[in-house]
């Protein structure tokens, strides 16, 4: 079975390459530790999951394309300031957010207009970011990169870097099997390593799988009043219908943020963000896309009492007599938070496969 | 294990290179297709002021780049030949590179060239080989830098209306997101075009494809720069603008 991993790889790299005078090669692995060496990650969809968005047959994670993702990811010098990484932002102990900033801070604390957005089971959404800005998960990293609030660099740039560096262009080499420190390898491993986090394995999930796990009372009927006052958006087992809404938050100075009216141009789509997946939402704080919201007692208060009208609102929140909102009892708001907690997932947020250090 | 072996080897030998038919020909040859701007069927003058388009305003041009892909040959019994689509990306700058250079093409003869209009929004960036595109077309400031999406053409100048002071005009239309298609596929018929194989003596075919570019403001639609003179993330004007380009191509033989 071990065998069967190495010829898909092999299989894979050799699937074409443009000189085909080495179909040897695939034959006598054995001494191509490129190849030998990198095996296939076990990338498996959980039973309770839809199926993966992410092209797993395209860019299939293996173990040196992963630890290429992850030292990408950690690297400082992948911006203007040598500092910032990806990891700068995105901690795994919080969901890989980062949570002692409201908003994001980049290069030379230069402060960006949105909140960190958590990373895990991105193979299986749609579009990225919060304003679906991104259309694939292989190139949402040029934003990042290239944002002056963020990393500030350019790709052509970041790549000069790489080929120079000590490590990379061998990690390059033993990652995809051949020379060469291009750019669509670095987005390929920036993906291996992120479509490898996938966050599955929470109270919520052993129980949607059946498995030995019961909700307390709390749990429970926080479960069902979020069945039926919240998982109309914040829906299934990914906790998002990944639709883009208005849910009442004002626009507010200074960052004015249009939402998915940016992407779209659509008046439509004005002051509409993506719908969050609730996952590990206990330690992803300050809430929202800005970030405004400290607490999840205070997202609850906002629900049923915070609202800002606008043209946009989704037409859920708005009550038979006209006011703002959803209906939420203090005692079943308590309730809620005793669900939304089933959500964290403590094995993904101390999965050492993804640590820095 | 042995049967395995042989097995994934039948496979990926069967599967390996299926789209790259170059390999198969003994002898290719090349092709370069240089792209003409024109107005009146005269090249671009470039910074003055001295065109003017049907809604009667003048205007001149400061920047004029465009993403071309997706280069497909089609053979006189309709087969096609699908350049390597990896490879495929070209900007074309005004001011810069304005030929798309393709070898290893099969010998045969063709009778049309067909390709696109920025870069297909559907296809996805590994499958369509466009990561390696990636930092020239940043370099060229043809990424949207709020997302992660191309600008397949950015067209820059100045105008004036009734002679008044002038007035800078953008107009950048891309893809926006997965929610708006602007990407065209465009195909032009050429007249039995020969594709000799190299051999000894460089044999490269040349063809100039002219970019009619009044027809940014007048073909389908027209457009008027006094009417809106900033067209970006624009869903009412930007496919109308990606239409006129569409019909603006054609060849000198
Ligand atoms: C300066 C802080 C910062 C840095 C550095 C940063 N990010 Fe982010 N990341 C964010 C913010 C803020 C968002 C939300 C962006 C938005 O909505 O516009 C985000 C969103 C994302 C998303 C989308 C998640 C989703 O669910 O849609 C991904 C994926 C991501 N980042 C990966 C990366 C990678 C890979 C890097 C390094 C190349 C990186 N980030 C560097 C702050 C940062
Ligand atoms: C009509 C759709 C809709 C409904 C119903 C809805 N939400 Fe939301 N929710 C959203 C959207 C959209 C956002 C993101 C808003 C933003 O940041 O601009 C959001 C954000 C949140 C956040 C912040 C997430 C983060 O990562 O920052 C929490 C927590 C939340 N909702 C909980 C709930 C709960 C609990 C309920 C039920 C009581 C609920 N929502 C009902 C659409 C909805």
């Amino acid at each position: 079975m071990r065998y069967l991993k190495y010829i898909i790889i092999i299989f894979f790299i050799n699937g074409c390459s443009s000189d085909s005078s080495d179909e040897n090669a695939i034959v006598s692995t054995d001494d191509t530790p490129a190849t030998v060496t990198n095996a296939l990650l076990d990338f498996s969809v959980p039973t309770n999951f839809p199926d993966a968005t992410y092209s797993i047959a395209q860019n299939p994670p293996t173990e040196r394309g992963f630890e290429l993702g992850k030292k990408l990811f950690y690297d400082g010098q992948l911006a203007s300031d040598g500092v910032v990484s990806c990891g700068f932002c995105h901690i795994q102990s919080f969901a890989f957010t980062h949570h002692t900033h409201i908003t994001s801070h980049g290069v030379d604390g230069r402060i960006g207009t949105r909140n960190a957005q958590p990373l895990h089971n991105l193979a299986f959404m749609n579009e990225f970011t919060w304003d679906g800005a991104a259309a694939f998960l292989d190139t949402q990293p040029i934003i990042p990169l290239t944002a002056e609030v963020e990393m500030n660099e350019t790709i052509s740039n970041v790549i000069s870097k790489l080929e120079a560096d000590d490590t990379y262009p061998t990690m390059f080499y033993d990652a995809f099997g051949s020379e060469g420190v291009t750019a669509e390898r670095m987005f390929k491993a920036l993906s291996q390593f992120m479509v490898m986090m996938v966050s599955a394995n929470s109270k919520f999930d052993k129980w949607e799988r059946g498995e030995a796990v019961t909700f307390t009372a709390q749990e429970e009927a926080g479960r069902i009043v979020f069945d039926t006052k919240c998982a109309s958006c914040h829906a299934g087992t990914l906790q998002t219908d990944q639709s883009y809404r208005n849910n009442g938050l004002a626009m507010v100075d200074p960052f004015n943020d249009i939402g998915r009216e940016r992407v779209t141009g659509l008046p439509q789509d004005h002051l509409k963000f993506k719908v969050p997946s609730l996952r590990n939402i206990e330690i992803t704080f300050p809430y929202m896309h800005d970030g405004r919201i400290a607490t999840l007692e205070d997202v609850l208060d906002f629900y049923t009492d915070g609202m800002v009208d606008s043209e946009t609102l989704d037409e859920q929140f708005r009550r038979d007599d006209g006011t703002l909102g959803l209906d939420i009892t203090p005692e079943e708001k308590v309730q809620l938070v005793a669900f939304l907690k089933t959500l964290t997932d403590n094995d993904f947020l101390e999965d050492r496969r993804f640590a820095e250090f | 294990m042995k049967k395995l072996i042989v097995l994934c080897l039948l496979v990926s030998l069967a599967i390996a290179c299926n789209n790259d038919e170059s390999t198969n020909t003994p002898t290719p040859g090349s092709l370069n297709l240089v792209f003409q701007n024109t107005i009146d069927a005269s090249p671009l003058v470039m910074n003055d002021l001295v065109y003017t388009n049907t809604s009667n305003e003048n205007y001149g041009i400061n920047e004029l780049k465009y993403i071309i892909s997706n280069i497909t040959l089609i053979r006189l019994d309709d087969t096609e030949y699908i350049y390597p689509v990896e490879d495929s990306y070209f900007l074309i700058d005004e001011e810069g590179n304005k030929t798309a250079s393709l070898v290893n093409i099969p010998a045969d003869t063709y009778k049309a060239i067909k390709f696109g209009f920025g870069v297909d929004p559907t296809k996805y960036p590994i499958e369509s080989g466009t990561l390696n595109f990636v930092p020239l077309a940043e370099e060229a400031d043809m990424l949207w830098s709020w997302s992660a999406g191309y600008k397949f053409i950015k067209f820059e100048g100045n105008y004036s209306v009734n002679s008044g002071s002038e007035i800078p005009f953008l107009y950048h239309v891309g893809s926006h997101g997965a929610t708006l298609d602007n990407y065209k596929e465009i195909i032009i018929p050429v007249s039995n075009m020969v594709i000799q194989s190299n051999g000894e003596n460089d044999n490269i075919t040349e063809r100039n494809i002219q970019f009619d570019i009044a027809k940014i403001f007048d073909s389908i639609h027209t457009l008027s720069l006094e009417a809106k003179n900033e067209i970006m993330v624009d869903p009412e004007n930007a496919p109308k603008i990606a239409e006129n380009i569409s019909t603006a191509f054609s060849i000198s033989e």
